[in-house]
């Protein structure tokens, strides 16, 4: 008679708490979204909006220009920068940039931009002759290009993490060296054998930076334009309009955004399709583009300049926070105050902590979740992918789509502006990160680290307190990092679970910035990027801190 | 059932019936065999085999999709119905795995069962393990920063002061120099044949079995058996 060794029944109780949580509000959400969108009367209704060409038109065309310019400059700079190194370094500046939150670094970027911004003020009035600031429509100019700036400055340094962290999988170094031994240019052997691979890996964090350059509210409300808006911002009006009945309007929108969100995909997909079975048959032309000298310091140009851009904006918010009044050409503030600052406290003073404790709370439930969820699946690569590929599905829906019936089911559940409302729809939005990064750290644990303490005479759970989640550590001091500022981030769904009760910075952000009230907006957008960027301070210092005698330890 | 303890426990360790299985295709023909206190039986076989994967099954961490029938027995008791944690089997990779973020002490530390006396009476067997082998000093020490003999020297105290009742080899030596190799394997054997430890040694080095000074015993591959 032959005995299997006893192994314990698998616990899949996580993972499936996992999609419950990520996916359920979302399908409710979109179902509850479908009964009132199906009123004829509003679909004509909406069809009679004035404008509504244009505004569809200027969604789709920022939204996908600016994730293709994304995702280009990411490529290329990391076909630039080529070496582990240099990449590295590029991470650790990316991470500042993706910690910043899509609102505050929009009104950062328009501080900088705007006729009257701190880019000008550089320069003038000793470069332009400039003392006063000139007419022109640098912000929210009515072809979108501000917005799209904004948004590729903050799209950018997330793909290049992204790409960064599949390099993983790919053999990079060798492939560049094979393909440009045998007389390939830079940019064209990653073109030919790199970014093919690449791509594969990142196609969901691809797709959610397409759907979301659609149909954010966040850059726009900052950058973008206002006669007509994008039409994610006409959903936004519409949805914040005190008059009810103009909901089903609303609601019949959520669903068209959500219809184009999912065309464009297809046609990005077939695009996609379409563009390998070129590069197909142009790596057998020969051609090999090995003059791209001036292409690479283009690249790196780009790169340069929306590095320096997102540090300005940072800068700006600061400075025009302090700054009761500041005259237009100088660069300094004359008298810099706090009292921009204690207008605010009233305001802050609630915001602040409310934020705060909201973050706090929902990446570490997102943390423990996603550890155990990924402790669960630890011999099963699979299925982890496959977990992490179905958290991502909430990022591909338009948040307006299924906010809307969200908030209806809420209300109809009496749970609409409770802290279990709000915390939920910040862990949608945080674990497919926080998964992401656990997830991958775990799978890329040596497995017998674990069976060396399990022989050694420690139980399981020893194992994983003395062993797995020490070796786990940094991974998950960058997931707090990351986690933490999604749910700073976060601006709808705070708005729609909270049902308006609750005052987080980024729903003052928005609030002053919608109203115009520049200071108060920069207060708001200043201290809300230096929230996430002070706890990413923070994990990066105690990750150089903990076990910095230790060279082998997983970073 | 034929499910019978023997009348008279075996001391030592018991293979009996064991096949893995990949898939449903068996790794090797079913393995009987037996090693006594003090013997060190070498299993050899080309690489993918089964050999590593045998002493997987044996700790009990054997991951699917493999699959194993047979059993196996410690001095007369199955081992098969036991957790890992309990088997009290030490084994040593050829990579010494020692844990990362512990210094060399804390992980030759990490072996000792608990009870083994004071905090100043556990680090005192720490040091005198580590002097006994030639690395006096060492329990500050990052394990990043020891060559490849320290590492096993290391690894192989941490299992030691485990008080395993038996000892797996799963090539061990293969990536040590040839000169430092000799010396470390008759530490490894010695101090193993000292304690009257069973050992059983997978290896592809026929050196290996020669140093062992026991019986060999070569995996026959799984096509062969049917």
């Amino acid at each position: 008679m032959s005995r299997l060794p006893q192994r314990a029944p698998r616990r899949l109780g996580a993972p499936l708490l996992l999609v419950g949580i990520g996916l359920l509000p979302v399908l409710a959400g979109l179902a509850a979204t479908l009964g009132p969108a199906t009123s004829s009367v509003a679909w004509s209704e909406l069809l009679r909006t004035p404008g509504l060409g244009r505004s569809l038109g200027l969604s789709l065309g920022t939204g996908v220009v600016a994730a293709l310019l994304s995702l280009l400059l990411a490529h290329g700079l990391l076909a630039v920068l080529a070496t582990p190194r240099a990449i590295g370094r590029a991470r650790a500046l990316a991470l500042p940039l993706i910690a910043m939150p899509h609102l505050a670094l929009a009104i950062g970027v328009a501080l900088v931009l705007a006729p009257s911004g701190l880019l000008l003020r550089l320069v003038s009035p000793w470069l332009t002759g400039f003392d006063q600031p000139p007419d022109w429509i640098t912000i929210q100019d009515p072809l979108g290009l501000a917005l799209i700036a904004g948004l590729v400055l903050k799209e950018t340094p997330f793909l290049l993490l992204a790409l960064s962290a599949a390099l993983a999988q790919v053999p990079a170094d060798r492939l560049m060296l094979q393909a440009r031994t045998l007389g390939y240019g830079r940019l064209r052997a990653w073109l030919l054998c790199v970014a093919p691979p690449l791509q594969r890996q990142i196609t969901l964090p691809f797709a959610a930076v397409v759907v979301f350059g659609i149909s954010n509210v966040d850059v726009a409300l900052a950058l973008g334009p206002s006669t007509p808006p994008t039409f994610a911002m006409l959903l936004w009006e519409w949805f914040l309009d005190p008059d009810l009945t103009r909901r089903p309007l609303a609601a019949a929108g959520a669903l068209l955004l959500m219809g184009l969100c999912v065309g464009v995909l297809a046609l990005l997909w077939a695009g996609g399709h379409a563009g390998e079975h070129w590069r197909r048959a142009s790596a057998a032309s020969g051609w090999r583009a090995a003059g791209d000298a001036g292409l690479q310091r283009l690249l790196r140009g780009v790169g340069l300049a929306f590095a320096l851009l997102g540090a300005l904006a940072l800068l700006a918010l600061w400075l025009r926070s302090i700054a009761p009044a500041w005259r237009f050409p100088a660069i300094w503030p004359a008298r810099p105050g706090f009292a921009a600052w204690r207008e605010a406290t009233a305001l802050l003073g609630d915001a602040l902590p409310v934020t705060a404790g909201l973050a706090a709370l929902t990446t570490a439930l997102a943390v423990a979740l996603a550890l155990a969820a990924a402790e669960a699946l630890r011999d099963r690569p699979m299925q982890r992918a496959a977990l992490a590929a179905l958290l991502f599905v909430p990022l591909l829906v338009p948040q307006f789509s299924f906010l809307f019936g969200l908030q209806v089911l809420l209300v109809r559940l009496r749970l609409d502006g409770s802290w279990l409302a709000v915390v939920w729809s910040h862990l949608v939005y945080v674990l497919p990160y926080v998964f992401g990064v656990v997830a991958a750290a775990r799978g890329a644990l040596e497995p017998r680290w674990r069976d060396v303490a399990l022989t050694l005479g420690a139980t399981p759970s020893e194992a994983y307190w003395r062993v797995t989640l020490p070796l786990l550590a940094r991974a998950l001091l960058l997931a707090i990092a990351i986690g933490f500022s999604v749910s700073v981030a976060v601006y709808l769904p705070t708005l729609f679970a909270g049902a308006g009760r609750f005052a987080t910075l980024a729903t003052e952000a928005a609030a002053t910035i919608a109203a115009g009230n520049l200071r108060a907006a920069a207060v708001a957008a200043a201290t809300m990027a230096s929230l996430p960027l002070a706890v990413l301070a923070l994990a990066v210092l105690l990750s150089a801190l903990l076990f910095r005698d230790r060279r082998d330890l997983p970073s | 059932m034929s499910d019978v303890a023997p009348a008279v426990a075996v001391a030592g360790l018991a293979l009996s019936d064991v096949q893995l299985s990949l898939g449903g295709q068996p790794l090797f023909a079913p393995l009987s065999a037996s090693v006594a206190p003090g013997e060190v039986l070498s299993v050899t076989g080309p690489s993918g085999s089964g050999k590593s994967s045998l002493l997987a099954w044996a700790c009990g961490v054997l991951a699917p999709p493999f699959a194993a029938s047979g059993d196996l027995r410690l001095d007369g008791q199955s081992l098969l119905p036991l957790p890992t944690e309990r088997r009290r089997l030490g084994i040593l990779f050829q990579d010494a795995l020692l844990f990362p973020h512990l210094s060399v002490g804390a992980n030759v530390a990490f072996g000792l069962r608990a009870g083994s006396g004071s905090r100043a009476q556990r680090r005192r067997l720490v040091d005198d393990a580590l002097a006994s082998v030639g690395l006096a000093g060492f329990r500050e020490r990052d394990p990043a920063t020891l060559s490849g003999g320290e590492r096993v020297r290391v690894a192989l105290l941490r299992v030691l002061l485990a008080e395993p009742r038996a000892v797996l080899l799963d090539e061990p030596f293969s990536r040590l120099d040839a000169p430092l190799r000799e010396s470390i394997r008759s530490l490894v054997f010695g101090r193993c044949r000292e304690r009257g430890l069973p050992v059983l040694l997978v290896t592809h080095d026929a050196a290996d079995v020669a140093a062992a000074g026991g019986r060999e015993l070569a995996l026959r591959s799984g096509a062969d058996a049917r």
